[in-house]
């Protein structure tokens, strides 16, 4: 599975790809481009990514939580140019209780936005788009 | 030896396009490559604060050795999502 896409997300599918008659919990989120943001009205994101390490990193991400909870975990981010009300990013977890579906979940997204070599252009609808500032990697490898 | 870094991100607008050729000594660190990055960037270095060099495999920390081939990147502060 291609988990770097600029193809529309298909939440559907992502949430299957970890359903199983075992699973008695299925969690996903998805996250969406905004329509404002700190007062502005945006028209879209333009998503920058170093797509090789991005899939690698994001396949590790998904390693690690499937080794921190007994879950099936998958997740898909979207890059290129998106429109407001458009997902961006989707992550599924399944798992035989709600508590480790909804945990391994929310992790999984916080690790993304902290860790996958992604960056943010928001574009609105007066005036010039700018780059959203970011959490730096430098920490995890000094 | 002349390398290619590509600039992702905020980079991009520092006016120098999505790649950019340096020359590094033999057996350079990431932070000798950053550095000639710095240089070529200019008045526009400070847009190197938070910035790591990596290939596509992983994130380089500052001591390591730049691989002799394969892609280099230099990667802003992240924000996927």
């Amino acid at each position: 599975m291609r988990r770097v896409t600029r193809s529309r997300l298909d939440v559907a599918a992502l949430a299957a790809a970890v359903s199983s008659p075992k699973h008695g919990g299925l969690s996903t989120f998805v996250g969406v481009v905004r329509s404002v943001h700190a007062g502005r009205r945006v028209k879209g994101i333009e998503y920058d990514c170093f797509i090789p390490l991005a899939e690698r990193e994001l396949a590790r991400i998904l390693a690690q939580a499937e080794k921190k909870w007994p879950a099936r975990v998958e997740a898909v981010h979207r890059v290129g140019s998106l429109k407001a009300g458009e997902a961006s990013v989707a992550v599924a977890a399944g798992s035989m209780h709600r508590a480790e579906a909804f945990a391994a979940c929310r992790w999984v997204i916080d690790e993304i936005k902290t860790r996958l070599p992604v960056w943010k252009k928001e574009k609105y609808l007066k005036g010039e788009g700018r780059w959203l500032p970011g959490c730096s990697i430098r920490h995890r490898h000094p | 030896m002349t390398r290619t870094i590509e600039l992702y991100g905020r980079l991009r607008g520092s006016g120098l396009g999505d790649r950019v050729k340096v020359e590094l000594p033999p057996r350079a660190t990431a932070r000798q490559a950053l550095a000639a990055l710095k240089t070529a960037l200019g008045r526009r270095g400070n847009l190197l604060d938070g910035c790591v060099l990596a290939t596509g495999d992983d994130v380089l920390a500052a001591a390591d050795l730049v691989p002799d081939g394969g892609r280099l990147a230099a990667l802003p502060p992240v924000c996927g999502g």
